[in-house]
């Protein structure tokens, strides 16, 4: 069987048991890959005792690929990891690009599966066949490119490639609540802060070096495909704006339609914009371009200070969604500043969005009067002060001063600082919202308030479907035009973007960005081409709800309900001006219509039928019987 | 059948909206750093507008379809008339091949931050120059 390695690895940090298990083919065609694997084989080990902290040994940790993952060929590297998130309490996950997936699976391994616990600082060590648990006290403090280069230049022999880390720095070692796991330096698991779950096992690293090679079943077809697909890419503006001004280039179109949020979401237009778009990204801090394994898209970007209060060594540069939390949702003008500020989450490990939106939502809290500069130990935190931002992540890596209780998240500072401060809130289950402004595209309301882990724009594809990006004409609910400041249809709209999002995104491990061109027809045949099986369309939407419900009843089993389900007021305020003047998601009907079509209970649990007919009679059993 | 039953008033009527671009300084700059020649080529009714940014001034001219463009674009008039409220979705209209572009498409992505200001500009001149019946605001 083409594209799966062949096994997945069981480690437990608490006894240092090894085990490498076979890949059962039929679980791989059922669940598919990345999130399939990882939901299913999570919920078979916390069945038992879904109650536990996050940060507690009890939590396991999930780490899957795709069967693509490891393919030549654009846009396939990614790979997912799982777990609960000690930020928001329910099902945590991300989904991430780089070269650690396809490493892995060079090694003989489609996942790695991480139980219990280690007394003392640990790393997993990945080499083909040994697979070790070695000591890990002279990485441990350090920052994450520091521990990847130490660790790479550690392993080093004259005749091996160099081999993959993916790590946590000091933010997932100081138990900071949206900590990240990042692999070569800016490949990053950013979301939900699994890096404290690391930093809670004493965790530093997985290293991984594999020398196996990948099959694919039906190579010529692969190969004929690969052609197809090239003259479709050559050429076509998604893929070329990528090419270009990497996910940056997202900053010209999203400012046309209003879905760039700016000072903490209270407006959607801004006089000093261009100052922080592609075209100045690329003259004051942009050194390079880079990629993940085998994409010929490489929309990543390489970036550098030489000089100044914001020099930063060359390295990852800020993506969009880093651009707008540092940059317009703080009224930032200095690229400079916001590059530091990405340079600094990706040294500590934090996710950029969570911290971005944590302080733009502080900023808020000191215009108001909540904090001052004495909690803040003198920074002024004032709308576009760059400097105060970047020392802001700094003290918020660190857990100083009021960076200890911004590092909770902005809804749990929330809660410390008192008064109105939850106003200022943008979270959806205590998640801080991605830069995508709902008020512009009411499909993508409906999936921010129904993502299981939160505010999500990548929890389905509602967000490159709504925003024009990806057209899916076989699929007949996608195939009409979608117009984005309409709320009608787009319950509809979310749950077919969400089964087929997971199949595509999730489970295969297409990029979302790179593979946004793929009608659904060539996404299928390519996974059938590798793996030599016969999805059809019908069924790969079938297999993807199926893994939606094990997802949303894992959520559910950690406590999410309904009331949950809901935006924040800030992102329900309705603006004035702007390219999205009066609109707002009609968040009751969307709701309504979603809940029907998804059979959800009035709780926000799956009916026990449906779940039943799904065969998920185990996963009923829990959610109504509690065993 | 589309918004426009008449070639000759769609041409004058979009011409008209471009000259005033070129007129406009913070626009025309922009256009005239990019040094590209768009060919915006328009169906039902069938109009070709021609944008000359290589020289010192933004030159516009109706119908022609022989000087060399750098880019060519091509979309119905319709779809173009809502384009320029602001109304089209760009990535959409481009992914469903409503408008078709073909060049460099760095250049042409460096070109929206120019144009984001006409998009207030276009009911304003409609509504000014006479053809207030098409403004959709």
């Amino acid at each position: 069987m083409g594209g799966y390695a062949g096994s997945i690895l069981y480690v437990d940090l608490t006894s240092g048991d090894i085990e490498a298990r076979s890949l059962d083919m039929e679980f791989a065609r059922e669940y598919i890959g990345g999130l399939g694997f990882g939901t299913k084989i999570y919920l078979d080990l916390i069945k038992g005792k879904p109650d536990f902290d996050p940060l507690s040994a009890d939590n396991p940790f999930v780490l899957m690929t795709g069967p693509l993952t490891g393919m030549r060929t654009n846009a396939v590297a990614r790979w997912t990891v799982g777990a609960k998130s000690p930020l928001t309490g329910l099902w945590g996950d991300c989904n991430i690009g780089g070269f650690f997936g396809a490493q892995l699976k060079f090694a003989g391994y489609d996942g790695i599966v991480i139980t219990g616990a280690s007394n003392s600082p640990a790393y997993i060590y990945i080499e083909d066949a040994t697979v070790e648990i070695r000591d890990a006290r002279k990485y441990w403090g350090r920052d994450i490119y520091t521990v990847t280069d130490e660790m790479i230049a550690d392993h080093k022999t004259a005749s091996m490639k160099s081999g993959q880390v993916f790590a946590i720095g000091p933010a997932g070692e100081n138990l900071v609540k949206f900590a990240s796991i990042i692999n070569d330096k800016g490949h990053v698991a950013g979301r939900t802060g699994l890096g404290a779950v690391w930093g809670s096992k004493k965790l530093k690293a997985i290293f991984v070096r594999g020398t196996g090679k990948l099959e694919v079943e039906h190579p010529d077809r692969f190969d004929a495909l690969r052609s197809e697909l090239k003259e479709l890419y050559d050429g076509n503006i998604s893929t070329e704006g990528l090419r270009a001004f990497g996910t940056a280039s997202h900053m010209d179109i999203g400012i046309i339609s209003g879905d760039i949020p700016m000072k903490n979401w209270q407006q959607s237009e801004w006089d000093l914009f261009d100052e922080i778009g592609p075209v100045e990204y690329d003259e004051k801090i942009l050194t390079g371009n880079s990629t993940c394994y085998a994409c010929g898209v490489a929309c990543k970007r390489e970036a550098e200070v030489k000089e100044g209060a914001f020099e930063f060594e060359k390295g990852p540069g800020p993506e969009y969604e880093t651009i707008a939390t540092f940059g317009t949702m703080c009224l930032n003008v200095s690229l400079e500043s916001i590059g530091k500020a990405n340079d600094i989450c990706n040294r500590y490990g934090m996710d950029t969005i969570s911290c971005g939106s944590t302080i733009a939502f502080a900023m808020e809290c000191f215009e108001n009067g909540l904090i001052n500069k004495k909690d803040t130990d003198g920074l002024s935190l004032t709308w576009g002060n760059s400097e105060a931002i970047v020392a802001m992540v700094e003290k918020i890596g660190k857990r100083e001063g009021i960076g200890a209780i911004l590092s909770e998240g902005s809804a749990k500072a929330a809660e410390q600082i008192g008064g109105n401060a939850s106003d200022f809130l943008t979270t959806v289950k205590g998640l801080e919202a991605p830069m995508h402004d709902p008020r512009g595209a009411h499909g993508h309301g409906l999936a921010y308030a129904v993502s299981s882990r939160g505010a999500c724009h990548l929890a389905s594809l509602v967000f490159p479907v709504e925003g024009g990006g990806m057209y899916l004409p076989e699929i007949p609910e996608l195939a009409d035009e979608i117009t984005g400041m309409s709320s009608e249809g787009k319950a509809k709209l979310n749950v077919v973007c969400e089964d087929y999002g997971m199949f595509f995104s999730h489970c295969v491990g297409f990029c979302n960005l790179g593979a946004m061109i793929l009608n659904a027809t060539q996404a299928v045949d390519m996974v059938n081409h590798v793996t030599g099986f016969d999805y059809t369309l019908d069924e790969t939407m079938q297999l993807g709800r199926r893994i939606w419900y094990i997802k949303r009843g894992l959520t559910n089993l950690f406590g999410a309900r309904a009331e949950h389900d809901v935006l924040p007021k800030r992102l329900m305020t309705v603006l004035d001006t702007g390219p999205t003047k009066g609109s707002i998601p009609d968040m009751d009907l969307m709701l309504k219509e979603f809940y029907e079509l998804r059979g959800l209970n009035e709780e926000g649990v799956a009916e026990k039928k449906v779940l039943e007919e799904l065969g998920l009679t185990e996963l009923a059993k829990l959610l109504y019987d509690g065993c | 059948m589309g918004l426009f039953e008449s070639a000759e008033k769609f041409e004058k009527m979009l011409g008209g909206f471009f000259e005033l671009l070129a007129d406009t300084p913070a626009i025309a700059d922009k256009l005239l750093a990019s040094k590209l020649i768009i060919r915006f080529s328009y169906s039902d009714p069938d109009v070709v507008l021609l944008i000359d940014c290589s020289g010192d001034k933004v030159e516009i001219s109706a119908g022609d379809t022989d000087t060399k463009a750098t880019v060519d674009m091509s979309m119905s008039s319709d779809i173009a008339h809502k384009f320029w409220f602001g109304k089209v979705n760009l990535m959409a209209a481009l992914t469903r091949k409503q408008m078709v572009a073909k060049g460099p498409i760095p250049k042409i992505l460096k070109l929206l931050p120019a144009i984001k200001p006409s998009y207030a500009m276009y009911p304003k001149y409609l509504d000014e120059n006479g053809y207030g019946e098409h403004n959709i605001f």
